[in-house]
């Protein structure tokens, strides 16, 4: 636990110092929201009862936690390929802390931005529910989330020989995750096989828990279910992540 | 003499290529050891299982009394260690670096700001020590990291080519820190070099290492002073078998050995000045073309020659 705080720590000091993540961060989740959220917005109009801003908000939060996620990656394989994670190695630390301090930091910086995209969204007309539990909600489920993204994330990152490598087999944890979901139209209207992918997909009931929970929407699926899918994948990608990183350091 | 550091029969495969090749060494307890070899040799590999970076194939090896991979946690709060690239976070200061490594192993806040204190001031970085690391000379983040290998005293140092890529008052400083610390804290250093200067300034006994394996073991002086007292280096064309024979064959001479890559022969004896002209009037009799001759006192670089057929360069 000490050494997951330590990690955690020094992964935000290398945040706060660094102007242009601290910026890129920022920048994104705003842009997503005003160029997606009003362009589309004023085709669509409207979603189930709900405005379009209020309906993709969610979305564009996974987005940015996925973005997050491939972020939490790319720095562990920065310390893995520059040989900083040895000075980790060798320390009397368990090998998990090396990757529940990365994810933390991750986790912690995708709730940032997770905070901006709400407040420009509420700026730009969104809908949001003034619900305490509504908001503990979205804090567990999009830290989950990130958590499990994170994990496949660091796995791959454990394994990958450059970052290239990394890019590439990571390229999915963008627009492909979310076209696959029901971030922009409705489970309700999907044909039958677009359907089944979503429902394959976490991303998926991550946006739907939100949309009920955090901006009065209906859920198209039980709560119970969607927190146990986000909560189960969040354990599988921490393994996943142990699994290869051990895999890796045994050489 | 206690032992501090074990190594029986270390072997580590990757793939095909064999980096140790049953590597036996012994280090006794503050004493300074040099892993002297050419870039390839397994001395990274060695320092990389010693630290319980990674596990060895097969064989065993124990620091500070606990098995490196049975007992890594043991050895993990006995041991630091610099790696041969400079292993640092560019975006945090000097402080930030010495005083993260100390949370790592749960100082209290109290002893790293004495630790860090002290060794800022010992590693001479007091004015850049809140500087971001980026903006450090090579030799500088050399001190720094040293700085951080001490921070949580350490019963045993390991030091992967400490020195590589300095110039040579940044070296200088390094090899006087290293023997300050076995005399004044009685540290256990290895260190891995591939300057026989370095092994000869710094280390009590040395061990050459090829191909994975140990080819010999002792005192830097120990060792050349085996090859004879005189060396008799002979440069030249014409040389064979039965020539090199001959000249082993005298009552005054220790050993010879041929590099043909400088074409030089190289004659152990025991007295050089005096053995000279008989050596060079034997050469010129069986008809070898000399180019050059000289008489040296033997050195580490004639040792590793010996026993591994080729000269050691940086």
């Amino acid at each position: 636990m000490n050494a997951t705080i330590t990690i955690w720590s020094k992964h935000m000091t290398k945040f706060f110092r660094s102007t242009e993540e601290l910026g890129g961060l920022l920048l994104q989740p705003i842009l997503w929201v005003v160029l997606f959220g009003v362009g589309m917005g004023s085709l669509v109009g409207g979603v189930e009862g709900s405005d379009y801003m209020s309906f993709m908000l969610p979305g564009i939060l996974a987005l940015t936690a996925l973005g997050g996620a491939v972020g939490g990656g790319m720095s562990l394989l920065d310390e893995r390929l520059r040989g900083i994670i040895k000075e980790y190695l060798i320390a009397p630390i368990p090998r998990l802390s090396i990757l529940l301090g990365n994810a933390a930091s991750t986790t912690t910086k995708a709730l940032f931005q997770a905070a901006v995209v709400l407040i420009v969204g509420a700026l730009m007309g969104a809908k949001l529910s003034f619900n305490p539990i509504g908001w503990l909600a979205l804090i567990v489920l999009l830290s989950l989330f990130t958590l499990g993204f994170a994990g496949i994330a660091l796995a791959v990152a454990a394994r990958s020989r450059s970052i290239m490598g990394y890019h590439g087999m990571i390229f999915l944890f963008n627009l492909p995750l979310l076209f696959a979901s029901n971030a922009l139209y409705p489970l309700s209207s999907m044909p039958g096989w677009v359907r089944t992918i979503a429902l394959i997909n976490p991303t998926t009931y991550l946006i739907d828990a939100l949309r009920a929970l955090t901006f009065g929407g209906v859920a198209a699926l039980p709560l119970l279910l969607s927190f146990s899918v986000i909560l189960l994948f969040a354990l599988l990608g921490t393994a996943l992540a142990y699994w290869s990183f051990q895999k890796t350091i045994r050489g | 003499m206690q032992t501090m550091i074990v190594a029986r029969a270390l072997i580590k495969q990757y793939g095909t290529v064999r980096a140790l090749d049953g590597l036996d060494l012994n280090v006794a307890s503050g004493s300074i050891y040099a892993l002297l070899g050419p870039n390839g040799a397994g001395k990274t590999t060695a320092i990389g299982i010693l630290t319980t970076l990674m596990p060895p194939t097969s064989g065993s090896a124990q620091v500070a009394g606990h098995d490196v991979v049975g007992e890594a946690a043991a050895v993990r709060t006995k041991i630091s260690a610099t790696f041969q690239d400079l292993v640092l976070d560019q975006d945090l200061t000097g402080r930030q670096v010495l005083d993260i490594h100390g949370r790592l192993y749960r100082q209290p806040t109290e002893l790293r700001r004495r630790r860090i204190a002290e060794l800022v001031e010992m590693v001479q970085l007091s004015e850049s020590i809140d500087r971001l690391v980026k903006g450090y000379s090579g030799g500088m983040k050399r001190r720094l990291e040293l700085a951080r290998g001490l921070m949580t005293d350490p019963q045993v140092l390991f030091l992967d080519e400490p020195t590589q890529g300095l110039d040579p008052q940044n070296r200088a400083i390094i090899w006087e820190y290293v023997l300050n610390l076995k005399r004044e804290r009685g540290l256990t250093l290895l260190l891995t070099t591939h300057a026989m200067e370095e092994a000869e300034a710094l280390a009590d006994s040395v061990g050459i290492i090829d191909h994975g394996r140990m080819v010999v073991e002792g005192t830097a002086a120990g060792l050349a002073s085996a090859l004879g007292a005189d060396l008799i280096r002979v440069i030249g064309t014409g040389q064979s078998t039965q020539l090199l024979e001959q000249l082993r064959n005298l009552a005054f001479v220790d050993q010879v050995d041929y590099d043909p890559n400088e074409r030089q022969i190289q004659i152990g004896v025991d007295n050089g000045s005096r053995r000279l002209a008989e050596i060079v009037a034997r050469l010129a009799a069986d008809g070898f073309a000399i180019e050059e001759v000289a008489v040296t006192r033997p050195s580490l670089g004639d040792v590793f020659l010996k026993y591994t057929g080729r000269a050691l360069r940086d």
